[in-house]
C-alpha cells in the first residue's frame, strides 16, 4: 500500500520552489481569504483528520500533523500535504479526491468520509493560501461595536442589537411582546423556579409597565427562592449528592455545601470570589469557616467503601475527576481523553494534563471522608456565639474575686500555723500476724521491714492528741509512698487493702467501733474503688495498680468528730502476692471536708473562694451547665468533608499515568496551568489559589464566555454555544459570536455579578417576546436559534415539582437544611449492604422544594430522574430534555402530584362558590393567565362528565391527602397540573 | 453545527430510520424530541445486518464459581487442601485473600453432557439437557476485581459510574419494536439490586429516555406510577386525558410548538402502557405446562425480596428468578429490545452464613437451573431462539484457592472462593451464536491458555449480533466519540463463535 501511495509523487522540485515563494510572501502580504478557517475548515479537519494527524504523537500516522500550518506544510520526504495556493500539488487534495481505497483519505476503513462540499471547500481553502487561525474560543473576547439594524426602535438593550442583526440578515422580524401574564410567569419561573404568587400577579397585571416589570424583576432577584433555583444548576456541575457512591453508597453529610451555594447566590457573591472559595478556600491566609466549607465542591467526588478496594486507585480517580470537572465547569474544556493520551483535537498534551493535575494532587483526602471541618449553619453559629458569651460571662462571674481577696486568703491561711491542716499520727503499738516489723520514722512514715509475707493483717494504734481551741478531729488520711520517695527495703508493688476498721480506744470502757464516711482517693484501681475499703465485705477493697509507683492518698471522714484519744486501725491485706502497705503514713484533720480538698486538688485560693462566696456553688453550676450546653451545640454541628492541603513535607510527586493507569507511572511533572490559555499569575503561590486566579484573569479566553453561555442557555433553552460542555474545536461554534463576547466582557467588567447578568437578559426585548411561533418561523427556524420568538421549553425536574407544590399551596418555604425524603414508592431502595432506609417523611418536610430531596447516587429519586435530573455521579453540564410517557405517569399518578392536586382543588373550592369561578380561579392559580372561554367550557364539561362517588370519592380524596372536598375538582386539578402549558415555561 | 436546512432535514430523516422500521417505538418517539437536539457527531454508518432482534442478558450478580459449574479441573481436585504455590500469589492483588491460602478442589461432581460430551456440574441437571444449544466460553477475563466496578465495566464499558449501559446503547441505536412498551427493561431477583445499583441500567450521557425501565415483581406497580390513584377508574382517567389532550390542542393552535403534539402522543402512550404493561407482565396467562417448564409460580412474592439480608432466606424452590425468565420471554415476544435480569446472591466467599460454595451455591443453582433451561427450550420451541441472543454470566470468576481471611480451615457452610478476574466462564445462546465450547484455561483454571475473550470482545460481539458495528457506533460527549467498547479498538467481535 505504501508503495502504491509513493507512486503519487509530484514534481517535488517544483513544489519546493512554490513553498519558498509562499513562505516568503506570507508574512509580508496577508492574504485575503474567502474561506473562514475556524468556521469552515477546522470543523472538517477536526472531525475527520485530527484523530490520526493531530497533536497526539502516539496515534499520529505518517508523522503528519494537520492541526497547524507548520505541520501541514512540512516536508514529508519530498511530499507536502499542503502547498499554499497550490491545490494541484498539495497531496492532501490528491488524497481526498482519490477513489483508490489504498490512497484515499480519510481511509475508507476509518469510517470517515468527506462530502463533496467538504472536499471542495478544502481545495478552495488551499487555493486561497491554506492559512490557519487560532480556534475562536482560544482568543480572549473583546466587545465589538453594536451592529446597525433596520428595526432600530426594537432593541431595549445592547444584546438585542446582535440578535436583531441576525434575524434581519435572514429575513425574520421579532415576535410581538408576550402578554403580561405569560411574561410574569416566565420571568418568575426563570429567576426563582416558582410561579408568581397571586399577590405578585395582581400587582403586576394591574400595571404591566416596563418600570413595574423592572420592580418585579428586582423583587424576584431578592427572594431567597432565587438562590434555591440557581443553586440547582451549580449543584449539577458540582456533582452534588447525599451519598458516597459505588457499591455501599453510604450517607454523606455534605448538605452544608449545598446551602453555601444557595447563600452565595442569594448574596450575589461575585463569580470570581465564588470560584476562588470553592477551588482554594482552604488556602486563604485568613480563611473563614465558610471559605473552607466552599471547598467541599471538590469533595463531592465519590469514595469507594467496598471491601478489598485499593484506596489509591479511587483517590487518583477522584483527583482526575476534580481536574476534569474544574476545566469542564470553568472553561468548557473536555479533558476526558487527555488523561490517557494527548488530546487529539485541542492543544492539550498528556503532560499538560498531569501538570495541571499536580495542583489538585496535594490534598489530604484519600478515598476516605476525612478531613472534615465543622460547618455550623447560620442559626447554629449564632447560637454557639451567644452560648460562648454566656459561658464567658459565667466563667467571669465564677472567677470574680473581691479586691482584698489576697489579704483575706493569707489571713485564712494563718490558722493553719496554729492548727495544721493535717496532724501526722504517732504509732503507739502495732501487731502483725505474719511478723512484719513496722517502724515509724521521724517524718511519721511507717516502713514495713523484715520478710515480706504473701498476706497479712495489721493492727495499728495511734494517739490523737488534743487540739488547740478544743477542736475535734473530723477526717482520717492514709498515704502510700513508693520506694523512691520514702526508701525502705521492700520493692514497689501494688497495694491491696481488702478491709479497714477503726476503733476508738477508751481507757476504761471497751473499744468503740467508728463509722467512716465519704471515702475518696487520688487514684483507685479499676474494680478496686476506695469505697470498697470500708464496705464490710473483705472480698473487695482498695488497690492501686498501675499507679503504685507514685504517692497515693485516700481520705475518709469520721461520722462523729473526735476530741482526742487513741484509735486502733485494722488493715486486712489478704490478697496474696505480698501486696502490702510497704510505706505509709496516717494523719487526722479537724477541718471540714471541703477544706480538705487541698489534698486532692491543691488549689488553696479556689478552696478558700468556694468557702467564702456563698453563691459559689450556684455560680459553678451555672458555668458548668453553660459549658455543657456549648459542647452539645458544637457537637450538633455538621462536619463536612473539605479540601485541606498536605503539609509541605508530605506533598506528593505527580507522575504521568501512562494510558491513564495509576499503576503505570511515567515522568514526573511540575504543577503548571495550561499555558495556551494564559500564563500562571506572577504574584501568587503555585497552588490551587493560583489556579483560581489564573481562571479568573482577563487573559483567560474561556471562563467568562462559558458562564454567560451557561446562564443564557438556562433562560433560552440552548446556549449561544450549544455544546456548553465543549468550547474546544470539537464543539459547535457560537450562533451569535459577537453577542457571546459582548456578554462575556460585560460580565467581567460589571464585577462578575450573576444577578446583574440575569437582569440584563430578562430585561431585553429578545427575552420578552411572545413564544408563539408562526408556521413560517417554525419551518425556517424550528429550534428558535435566531430567537425571533420567546423561549418555550419544559421545566426542569425540580421546577415541575416545586411549581405543583406552590400552586397547591402545600410548598414549605424553608431555606436550607438536611436533605429530606418525600414519598417514593416502597422498595426503590434495595441497595447492597447498606442499612440506610428511605422513610417517607410526614409534616412540612414532605413538601420541600425538589432541591432538598435526598439524592442517593445508586438509587436517585425516581420522579426526578424521569424528568432528566442526574444522579450526581459526574459533573453534569446540561440536562438533555426528553419527553416520555414515564413523565406523564409521574405527574398523573405520583403521590406528590396527587397531593398537589388535592391542595389545588381545596384552594379552588375555597376561592368561590360557583363551579365556573372555581375552575377559572384554578386555571389562573396554575397558569397566571385567564382561561379562554373555550378552555373554561372544556373543563366544565369534564367536571360534568365525571362520576366519582361513594367509595371512589373517599379513595380519591384519600390519595390526594384530603379528608373532605370535591373529588371531581381533584380530577380537574390533576388535569391542570398535567397541561403542556403547565409543564412548559 | 449550523447546517443549511435541507442538509439538516436529510440528517434528520436518516436518523429517523435508525429507530425501528416499525416507526413508532419508544425510541423513535423520543427521537422527535431528540431531533431538536443538533448533534455534532456522525451517527451514520453503524448499522450492519442483524442476526438477533433482541437480547436477554442474565447477570448473576456477585459472580458464580466457574470451578463448580463449568470448569472440570481434576488437577485442582488433586491439589485440594494443599498450600497455594507462590507463583499464583506473587504480585497479585486479591480482594480478601491474605497470606498463603489453600487450594480448593471442586465441591461438586461433574458429568459429561449432551452430544458434545462437555463436562457440566451435577448441580445443573436441567441446563445439561440444553447444553448443545449453548456456546460456553471458558476464557472470559476482566480488568476489575471488585463487584461494583466490574459490574459497571461489564454493563457500561467503564468501571466508573456515569456511562450508558449496553441496553441503553442498544435501544439508542435500534429503538423498540413495540409502540406500547419501553425498549429496555430490567428485572431483578435475589432480594437486592446489584452492587453498582441502578447505574447498571442507567443511560449515562445518552438521553434518559434510553435508560432501562425497572419492572418490579414484588407486588407493587410493575412500572413506577403505572397505576391510577385509587378512586379514579379507567373510564374517568380516559375522560381526564381527553380533556388534557383537547386543552393541549388549543394550546398548540395558539403557540404552534411541535413539542405539544409530542406530549399529547406521550400521554396516549402512557395510557396504553397502563394496559399493555400489566398484561405482558401477567405470567398467570401462561399454561400450567409452560409454568412448569420454567418452574414459575405466578404472583409469588418471596420473603427474601424484602429481607435485610436475604441470603439466609434463600430456598431452592424460590420461583422469583423463574418468573423473571418467563417474563423475559414474554417481553421479548412483545418486541422489547433488551431485557436484563439481575439475580443477586452469587458472591460465595464463605465468610458469613448464606454465602458459601458448599451450601449456598447449590441453592442458587436450583433457583436458576430449570428456569434458564426452560427459557432456552421455550425460545427454541417458538422459533425465537435464532433471533434472541441469550447471555449468562457474572462480572468475574472465582479463585481456585479457598478464601482464607475469616476461616483458615475448611468448615462446612463456610467454604468460599475469592474474586478472580483472570479467567471465568460465561455462555451465550441463540442470536446467531454457534453452540460449542470456546476457550480454555490451565489445569487449575487460573489463567487462560487459549482464545482469551475480554469484556470488550463480549460487548463487541453482542452489538455485532444485533446489527450494530461496535467500532462505528458512538455518541459524541466530552470531546470524545464515546463508545460502549471504549476509546481503543482492542475489542474484537469473536468471529469463531458466530454461526
Amino acid at each position: 500500500m505504501q508503495a502504491k501511495r509513493d507512486e503519487l509523487r509530484y514534481d517535488n522540485v517544483m513544489k519546493k520552489i512554490l513553498m519558498i515563494i509562499c513562505f516568503a510572501c506570507l508574512p509580508a502580504c496577508p492574504l485575503f481569504s474567502e474561506v473562514d478557517f475556524n468556521r469552515e475548515i477546522r470543523p472538517i479537519l477536526s472531525k475527520h483528520c485530527f484523530a490520526c494527524h493531530g497533536l497526539d504523537p502516539s496515534t499520529r500516522e505518517a508523522e503528519l500533523r494537520l492541526d497547524h500550518f507548520e505541520g501541514a506544510t512540512r516536508d514529508l520526504g519530498e511530499r507536502f500535504a499542503l502547498v499554499p495556493h497550490s491545490p494541484q500539488t498539495s497531496e492532501l487534495v490528491a488524497r481526498i479526491f482519490s477513489d483508490d481505497p489504498d490512497v484515499q483519505m480519510p481511509p475508507p476503513e476509518s469510517g470517515h468520509r468527506l462530502t463533496d462540499a467538504e472536499k471542495k471547500i478544502l481545495k478552495q481553502w488551499i487555493a486561497e493560501g491554506g492559512t490557519y487561525a487560532v480556534h475562536w474560543s482560544f482568543v480572549a473576547p473583546t466587545q465589538k461595536p453594536l451592529p446597525d439594524v433596520n428595526h432600530a426602535n426594537w432593541p431595549t438593550h445592547p444584546l438585542d442589537y446582535f440578535i436583531l442583526k441576525q434575524m434581519e440578515a435572514q429575513n425574520f422580524a421579532p415576535a410581538p411582546p408576550a402578554d403580561p401574564a405569560r411574561l410574569l410567569r416566565r420571568v418568575s419561573l426563570d429567576l426563582t423556579g416558582l410561579p408568581p404568587t397571586p399577590t405578585a400577579a395582581a400587582r403586576f397585571l394591574a400595571d404591566p409597565s416596563p418600570q413595574n416589570y423592572e420592580r418585579e424583576v428586582d423583587r424576584l432577584l431578592a427572594t431567597p427562592a432565587f438562590g434555591e433555583h440557581w443553586a440547582r444548576m451549580w449543584l449539577d456541575l458540582a456533582r452534588y449528592a447525599d451519598t458516597k457512591g459505588y457499591e455501599k453508597d453510604r450517607h454523606r453529610d455534605i448538605w452544608r455545601y449545598r446551602d453555601w451555594v444557595i447563600d452565595s447566590l442569594n448574596q450575589d457573591m461575585p463569580y470570581d470570589q465564588f470560584t476562588t472559595a470553592q477551588l482554594a478556600g482552604d488556602l486563604f491566609p485568613e480563611r473563614t469557616d465558610n471559605q473552607i466549607l466552599a471547598t467541599a465542591f471538590h469533595r463531592n467526588t465519590m469514595t469507594n467503601d467496598e471491601g478489598g478496594t485499593d484506596d489509591e486507585e479511587f483517590r487518583v480517580a477522584a483527583v482526575k475527576d476534580r481536574v476534569d470537572t474544574t476545566l469542564q465547569v470553568w472553561m468548557g474544556l473536555t479533558m476526558g481523553c487527555a488523561k490517557c493520551h494527548s488530546h487529539k483535537y485541542d492543544p492539550i498534551s498528556i503532560a499538560d494534563y498531569y501538570s495541571f493535575l499536580a495542583f489538585f494532587n496535594q490534598t489530604q483526602d484519600r478515598d476516605t471522608e476525612s478531613p472534615f471541618h465543622p460547618t455550623p449553619t447560620r442559626a447554629q453559629a449564632k447560637e454557639i456565639a451567644s452560648q460562648q458569651n454566656i459561658v464567658a460571662l459565667a466563667s467571669k462571674e465564677l472567677s470574680a474575686r473581691p479586691t482584698d481577696f489576697d489579704a483575706q486568703l493569707s489571713q485564712w491561711k494563718k490558722q493553719f500555723t496554729k492548727t495544721p491542716l493535717w496532724t501526722n499520727l504517732k504509732l503507739m503499738e502495732s501487731t502483725s500476724e505474719a511478723d512484719v516489723v513496722l517502724k515509724q520514722q521521724d517524718d511519721e512514715i511507717i516502713l514495713a521491714t523484715g520478710a515480706r509475707p504473701e498476706r497479712d493483717t495489721w493492727t495499728l494504734t495511734f494517739d490523737l492528741p488534743a487540739l488547740p481551741e478544743e477542736k475535734s478531729y473530723r477526717s482520717l488520711r492514709i498515704e502510700h509512698f513508693p520506694q523512691s520517695v520514702a526508701g525502705g527495703d521492700w520493692p514497689d508493688k501494688n497495694v491491696a487493702i481488702r478491709e479497714m476498721t477503726v476503733e476508738l480506744i477508751h481507757d476504761s470502757a471497751s473499744p468503740q467501733k467508728l463509722t467512716l464516711t465519704n471515702p475518696r482517693a487520688t487514684f483507685s484501681q479499676r474494680n478496686w474503688e476506695v469505697a470498697k475499703l470500708i464496705n464490710g465485705n473483705p472480698s473487695a477493697g482498695w488497690a492501686l495498680s498501675p499507679k503504685f509507683k507514685t504517692p497515693q492518698t485516700c481520705i475518709l471522714d469520721f461520722s462523729e468528730p473526735i476530741l482526742s484519744g487513741k484509735i486502733k486501725i485494722t488493715l486486712e491485706q489478704q490478697y496474696g502476692e505480698g501486696l502490702l502497705l510497704a510505706r505509709s503514713r496516717f494523719s487526722a484533720s479537724p477541718y471540714p471536708t471541703p477544706w480538705l480538698r487541698a489534698e486532692l486538688e491543691p488549689n488553696f485560693s479556689e478552696i478558700f473562694w468556694s468557702l467564702t462566696d456563698p453563691q459559689h456553688s450556684e455560680k459553678k453550676e451555672t458555668y458548668q451547665t453553660a459549658l455543657a450546653k456549648l459542647e452539645a451545640l458544637k457537637k450538633a454541628v455538621t462536619r463536612t468533608p473539605v479540601m485541606l492541603e498536605l503539609p509541605p513535607a508530605q506533598q506528593r510527586k505527580t507522575k504521568i499515568n501512562n494510558r491513564g493507569n495509576f499503576l503505570d507511572l511515567g515522568d514526573e511533572v511540575a504543577p503548571n496551568v495550561l499555558e495556551i490559555f494564559g500564563s500562571f499569575p506572577d504574584d501568587v503561590s503555585r497552588n490551587r489559589l493560583g489556579v483560581a486566579r489564573w481562571l479568573m484573569q482577563s487573559e483567560n479566553p474561556l471562563t467568562s464566555r462559558v458562564m454567560v453561555n451557561r446562564i443564557w442557555s438556562r433562560i433560552f433553552g440552548v446556549g449561544i454555544v450549544e455544546t456548553e460542555e465543549d468550547f474546544g474545536s470539537q464543539g459547535l461554534p457560537p450562533s451569535h459570536p459577537e453577542l457571546l463576547d459582548w456578554l462575556a466582557v460585560d460580565f467581567r467588567e460589571q464585577g462578575w455579578s450573576i444577578k446583574t447578568l440575569l437582569k440584563t437578559i430578562v430585561s431585553s426585548s429578545t427575552y420578552q417576546q411572545s413564544a408563539a411561533a408562526s408556521p413560517d418561523h417554525l419551518s425556517r427556524d424550528p429550534r428558535n436559534r435566531l430567537l425571533a420568538r420567546g423561549p418555550r421549553f419544559r421545566l426542569s425536574a425540580e421546577t415541575v415539582r416545586d411549581q405543583a407544590l406552590a400552586i397547591s399551596g402545600l410548598l414549605t418555604n424553608q431555606l436550607g437544611g438536611k436533605s429530606v425524603m418525600p414519598p417514593q414508592p416502597s422498595g426503590v431502595w434495595k441497595t447492597t449492604y447498606s442499612g440506610d432506609d428511605w422513610k417517607n417523611v410526614t409534616g412540612p418536610d414532605r413538601y420541600r422544594r425538589g432541591l432538598y430531596t435526598y439524592l442517593k447516587r445508586t438509587s436517585p429519586y425516581p420522579a426526578m430522574t424521569t424528568f432528566d435530573a442526574g444522579s450526581g455521579e459526574v459533573c453534569q453540564v446540561r440536562r438533555i430534555r426528553t419527553n416520555t410517557p414515564l413523565q406523564a405517569l409521574v405527574t398523573l399518578n405520583d403521590t406528590a402530584f396527587l397531593e398537589a392536586a388535592g391542595g389545588l382543588a381545596q384552594r379552588m373550592q375555597q376561592s368561590a362558590d360557583d363551579l365556573e369561578k372555581q375552575i377559572v380561579n384554578g386555571f389562573t392559580m396554575t397558569l397566571v393567565r385567564q382561561p379562554t372561554p373555550r378552555e373554561t367550557r372544556r373543563l366544565i364539561d369534564l367536571y360534568s362528565s365525571l362520576s366519582i362517588d361513594g367509595e371512589a370519592s373517599t379513595a380519591l380524596l384519600n390519595a390526594s391527602a384530603l379528608t373532605k372536598g370535591d373529588p371531581r375538582l381533584v380530577a380537574i386539578a390533576n388535569v391542570l397540573l398535567n397541561l403542556d402549558e403547565t409543564l412548559m415555561k | 453545527m449550523k447546517l443549511p436546512l435541507p442538509l439538516k432535514k436529510i440528517q434528520a430523516t436518516t436518523r429517523r430510520q435508525f429507530f425501528g422500521q416499525t416507526g413508532l417505538g419508544l425510541g423513535s418517539i423520543a427521537l422527535s424530541s431528540l431531533l431538536n437536539q443538533e448533534s455534532p457527531g456522525d451517527q451514520t454508518g453503524f448499522r450492519i445486518p442483524a442476526k438477533a432482534k433482541s437480547v436477554i442478558y442474565l447477570h448473576m450478580a456477585g459472580s458464580p464459581s466457574q470451578l463448580e459449574l463449568f470448569e472440570h479441573k481434576p488437577a485442582l481436585d488433586q491439589l485440594h487442601d494443599t498450600q497455594c504455590p507462590q507463583e499464583y500469589l506473587e504480585g497479585k492483588r486479591f480482594a480478601f485473600i491474605r497470606g498463603v491460602p489453600k487450594m480448593l478442589g471442586s465441591q461438586f461432581k461433574f458429568q459429561r453432557t449432551g452430544e458434545s460430551g462437555q463436562w457440566v456440574s451435577d448441580r445443573l441437571p436441567y441446563l445439561s439437557q440444553v447444553i448443545d444449544d449453548l456456546c460456553v466460553i471458558r476464557s472470559v477475563h476482566t480488568e476489575q476485581f471488585n463487584h461494583s466496578p466490574a459490574q459497571l465495566l461489564m454493563q457500561t464499558g467503564n468501571p466508573l459510574l456515569g456511562y450508558p449501559s449496553i441496553g441503553s446503547w442498544a435501544t439508542y441505536g435500534l429503538g423498540s419494536e413495540n409502540k406500547d412498551l419501553p425498549g429496555f427493561m430490567v428485572l431483578s431477583s435475589g432480594g437486592k439490586t446489584p452492587s453498582a445499583g441502578k447505574s447498571l441500567w442507567g443511560s449515562g450521557f445518552l438521553p434518559t429516555v434510553y435508560q432501562g425501565v425497572q419492572c418490579r415483581t414484588d407486588g407493587g406497580d410493575p412500572i413506577l406510577f403505572l397505576s391510577d390513584p385509587e378512586g379514579l377508574n379507567r373510564g374517568e382517567r380516559r375522560k381526564t386525558l381527553d380533556a388534557i389532550a383537547d386543552l393541549n390542542r388549543y394550546q398548540h393552535e395558539h403557540i404552534g410548538d411541535p413539542e405539544t403534539i409530542t406530549r399529547i402522543a406521550q400521554y396516549e402512550l402512557a395510557f396504553r402502557m397502563q394496559i399493555s404493561v400489566p398484561e405482558v407482565m401477567d405470567i398467570g396467562r401462561e399454561t400450567q405446562s409452560m409454568l412448569d417448564l420454567y418452574g414459575a409460580k405466578p404472583g409469588h412474592v418471596s420473603a427474601a425480596e424484602s429481607a435485610a439480608d436475604p441470603r439466609t432466606l434463600y430456598k431452592g424452590d424460590d420461583p422469583t428468578f423463574a418468573n423473571n425468565c418467563l417474563l423475559a420471554r414474554r417481553l421479548v415476544e412483545s418486541g422489547v429490545r433488551f431485557v436484563q435480569l439481575y439475580d443477586w446472591g452469587w458472591d460465595h466467599h464463605g465468610s458469613s452464613p448464606g454465602e458459601s460454595i458448599d451450601e449456598t451455591l447449590p441453592i442458587k443453582c436450583r433457583q436458576i437451573d430449570r428456569a434458564v433451561a426452560g427459557l432456552i427450550t421455550d425460545l427454541k420451541q417458538r422459533g425465537m431462539l435464532d433471533e434472541t441472543l441469550v447471555v449468562w454470566g457474572g462480572e468475574f470468576g472465582r479463585t481456585p484457592m479457598m478464601q482464607n481471611n475469616v476461616r483458615k480451615k475448611l468448615v462446612k457452610g463456610f467454604i468460599g472462593r475469592d474474586h478472580h478476574p483472570h479467567a471465568f466462564t460465561m455462555w451465550m445462546a441463540g442470536g446467531g451464536i454457534k453452540p460449542g465450547v470456546y476457550g480454555q484455561t490451565d489445569d487449575i483454571g487460573y489463567y487462560i491458555t487459549e482464545n482469551a475473550v475480554s469484556v470488550r470482545d463480549l460487548q463487541s460481539t453482542i452489538l455485532h449480533q444485533i446489527g450494530i458495528d461496535p467500532k462505528r457506533f458512538n455518541f459524541p460527549y466530552q470531546g470524545l466519540k464515546q463508545r460502549l467498547i471504549g476509546p481503543s479498538d482492542e475489542g474484537k467481535v469473536i468471529r469463531d463463535i458466530l454461526s
